[in-house]
C-alpha cells in the first residue's frame, strides 16, 4: 500500500513536468582552428526519442554531443531545446561521460549530490533514492576507488538521474566495460529511460548496442548524417534474435563501406602512365588537381590490369592511395 | 586459529628491525666502559642518558626544545603560509603565473644558507635572521608543488564539475583544492624535513637559547654528552614533525587507497 502511494506520487510528478526535451538543430558546424568537424548538420529528436549515434572515431559524434551539452561552443547555425535557446534549458540536460569522473576524494553519496541544494538530509534522501534505482543503495558510503568499473558508472548515472534531466546525453559510457556488464548496463540505461521518459542521446561505437537501445539509429560521417533508421523493434530487444542481429549486420556493413563512397577524400582521372618494376610499380595519374602517383604491387598489377589512358577511382588512405576501375 | 600461529610470527618481525641498533648501543656503551672509546670523542650511551634526565629534571631542557620548536614552527608558519597562497595564486589564474612564476623560478636556486652573510647584515643576529632563513627555505617546498598540484587536477573532473553546476569557490572547494591535496601534503613534508636542517644550522650560528644554543655551550665545556642529546633531540623532533605530516595524509587522503592504512 505504502510503495503504491509512493509510485503513484512519482508518477504524477513526472507526469506534471514534461518528462522529455524536444531538440533541434538547425546547419550546424563546428570548428577547431581550422579544422571542421561538422558541417552543417541537421537534426530534430522528439521528445522521449531514444537516439543513437554510430559512426567511425573522429567523425564528429562526440563534438556534437558536447555541444549539446553546452561543453563547447557552436560555431555556427544552433541549438533549440523545446524550441528555445539551448542555454534556457541547460539545467535539464546531463552527460555521462565515457569514464566515470567520479571526484575520487568524495563518497558515493556526496558524489551524487555534487551540485544539489537544500537540507542535507533531504539531499541524502533523494541519493538514496537513485542509488536504490541503479541498484547501489548499499554502496552509498565507500569511496568510488572501491568500486568496479560497472559499478562507477551506475554511481556515474546515479549522479545524473538526481537532477531529473529531461535530456541525458551518454556518451559512450559503457566503452569501458565488459561485455556482460556492459549488457546488464544496456538493461538499466533502458529501463530507467522507460521509467522517467527523457530524451536520450547515445554516442557508441558499438552497433548493437546502438540497436539494443535505440528508436533511431543516426550515422555520422564526416561531420554529417548519412544514415537516420528507424528501429521498430519491440522491447526489451534479446541480442541474439534473428531481426535483431539483420539490423546489425545492414548497419555495421553501411558503417563498413561508407567510407568508399565518401568523396572528400577521391578523386577520379587517367592514367597517364605505368612504370613496371620487379616488385612496386607506379601509376601516374592525370587529375584535375594535378598529376598523382600510386605506388602499387606489380603482383596486383599482373592481376588486376589497369589500361593507359583508363579513367580510374583514387582514394587516399591514411599512408596510401587506392585505385579502382569503374565497372 | 591462524592468530595464534601468526602471533609469535609478527612480535618477531616487528622486533627484527630493531635487532642491530640495539646491538650497536650495547658494543658502544662496552667499548665507553673497557675504556676504547674516550669520553672527549664520545661518551657512554648511558651519560647522555643522565645527561638527558638531569637536563629534564632541571627544566632547561624543556626550555630549550620549546624555542627551538616555536622558532621552527613560527618560520614555517610564515614561509609555508606564503608558499602556499601564492602556488594557489599562480595555480590558479594564468595572469598571476606570468607576473609571478619567473621571478619566483630565479629565486629558488639560491640556496637559503648562502644568504646567511646578507641576513646578518640585514637582520643582525637576532631571532629575525633565524626566522627569515627558515621562511625562505621553507617557502619553494611548498610554492612548488602547490603550484603543480593544482595545474595537475584532472581536468576531466573539473569539466564535469562545472557542467553538474559548481563554479567559483564551490568548484575550487569540491574538485580543485582536494584534487592538488596531495601533492600539496608532499610539499608539506619536505618542507618540515627541511625545516629542521635551516633550524640546526642558524641555531649554530648564534642564539640565545634553543637546542642550538645548548649544543654549542656544552661543546665550550667539552660536554660530549650533552653535544649528542642536542644532535638526538635534533633527530627527534624531526623524526615528530614526519609523523605528524604522515598523519595528515592518513587523515586528508584516506580517500586514496595508497594512503588509507588498510
Amino acid at each position: 500500500m505504502n510503495i503504491d502511494t509512493v509510485e503513484l506520487g512519482q508518477v504524477q510528478e513526472a507526469a506534471a513536468t514534461a518528462p522529455g526535451l524536444a531538440v533541434g538543430i538547425n546547419r550546424l558546424v563546428k570548428r577547431f582552428g581550422d579544422r571542421q568537424v561538422l558541417h552543417g548538420l541537421d537534426l530534430s529528436i522528439a521528445p522521449g526519442e531514444f537516439v543513437a549515434i554510430v559512426g567511425r572515431s573522429g567523425c564528429g559524434k562526440s563534438t556534437l554531443l558536447r555541444l549539446l551539452a553546452g561543453l563547447d561552443a557552436v560555431s555556427e547555425g544552433d541549438i533549440r531545446l523545446d524550441r528555445q535557446d539551448a542555454k534556457a534549458a541547460r539545467e535539464d540536460v546531463r552527460m555521462m561521460f565515457q569514464d566515470a569522473r567520479l571526484l575520487p576524494w568524495r563518497s558515493v553519496i556526496q558524489n551524487i549530490s555534487i551540485g544539489l541544494e537544500g537540507s542535507r538530509s533531504q539531499i541524502r534522501a533523494r541519493a538514496l533514492e537513485v542509488l536504490a534505482q541503479v541498484g547501489l543503495a548499499d554502496r552509498a558510503d565507500e569511496w568510488p576507488a572501491r568500486l568496479s568499473g560497472g559499478q562507477r558508472q551506475r554511481v556515474a548515472l546515479a549522479r545524473a538521474l538526481i537532477h531529473r534531466p529531461r535530456l541525458l546525453l551518454l556518451d559512450e559510457p559503457l566503452g569501458a566495460l565488459d561485455a556482460l556488464t556492459r549488457i546488464e548496463m544496456q538493461r538499466l540505461i533502458e529501463q530507467i529511460w522507460r521509467q522517467h521518459q527523457f530524451t536520450a542521446v547515445l554516442v557508441t561505437h558499438d552497433v548493437s548496442e546502438a540497436v539494443a537501445l535505440a528508436d533511431r539509429i543516426l550515422l555520422v560521417e564526416d561531420g554529417r548524417i548519412t544514415l537516420d533508421e528507424a528501429v521498430s523493434l519491440p522491447r526489451p530487444r534479446e541480442h541474439g534474435e534473428t531481426l535483431f542481429a539483420r539490423l546489425e549486420g545492414r548497419i555495421l556493413k553501411r558503417l563498413m563501406t561508407v567510407e568508399a563512397i565518401n568523396n572528400r577524400n577521391q578523386i577520379r582521372g587517367r592514367i597517364t602512365e605505368i612504370v613496371v618494376d620487379k616488385v612496386l610499380s607506379e601509376v601516374r595519374i592525370l587529375t584535375p588537381a594535378g598529376l598523382l602517383t600510386s605506388t602499387v604491387l606489380t603482383r596486383s598489377l599482373a592481376e588486376q590490369p589497369l589500361e593507359l589512358g583508363g579513367d580510374v577511382l583514387a582514394t587516399f588512405k591514411s599512408n596510401e592511395v587506392l585505385l579502382a576501375t569503374e565497372g | 586459529m591462524s592468530w595464534h600461529r601468526t602471533l609469535p610470527r609478527r612480535v618477531g618481525s616487528s622486533l627484527l628491525p630493531w635487532l642491530l641498533p640495539i646491538s650497536l648501543l650495547l658494543l658502544w656503551e662496552l667499548a665507553a666502559r673497557l675504556g676504547w672509546l674516550s669520553t672527549r670523542i664520545l661518551p657512554e650511551p648511558l651519560a647522555v642518558v643522565q645527561a638527558g634526565i638531569t637536563l629534564a629534571l632541571s627544566g632547561e631542557l624543556w626550555q630549550h626544545v620549546k624555542v627551538s620548536a616555536l622558532r621552527a614552527l613560527t618560520g614555517f608558519a610564515i614561509g609555508g603560509g606564503l608558499g602556499l597562497l601564492l602556488g594557489l595564486l599562480t595555480g590558479s589564474f594564468r595572469r598571476v603565473e606570468v607576473a609571478l612564476d619567473t621571478t619566483l623560478q630565479m629565486i629558488r636556486n639560491i640556496p637559503p644558507l648562502a644568504l646567511i652573510p646578507l641576513v646578518i647584515l640585514w637582520f643582525g643576529i637576532d631571532e629575525t635572521a633565524k626566522l627569515f632563513l627558515i621562511a625562505f627555505g621553507v617557502f619553494f617546498a611548498l610554492y612548488i608543488n602547490t603550484f603543480h598540484g593544482i595545474r595537475s587536477v584532472d581536468p576531466a573532473l573539473i569539466e564535469m564539475g562545472k557542467s553538474y553546476g559548481l563554479k567559483g569557490w564551490l568548484l575550487y572547494r569540491e574538485v580543485i583544492l582536494p584534487g592538488a591535496l596531495s601533492s600539496i601534503l608532499v610539499g608539506v613534508r619536505y618542507a618540515l624535513g627541511f625545516m629542521w636542517v635551516i633550524l640546526i644550522v642558524a641555531e649554530t650560528i648564534s642564539a640565545q637559547a634553543g637546542i642550538g644554543y645548548m649544543t654549542m655551550n656544552a661543546r665550550e665545556f667539552l660536554q660530549t654528552d650533552v653535544v649528542l642529546l642536542g644532535i638526538l633531540l635534533y633527530a627527534v623532533l624531526g623524526k615528530l614533525a614526519d609523523v605528524a605530516a604522515r598523519l595528515l595524509e592518513r587523515r586528508w587522503l584516506k580517500w586514496n587507497t595508497a594512503y588509507s592504512a588498510a
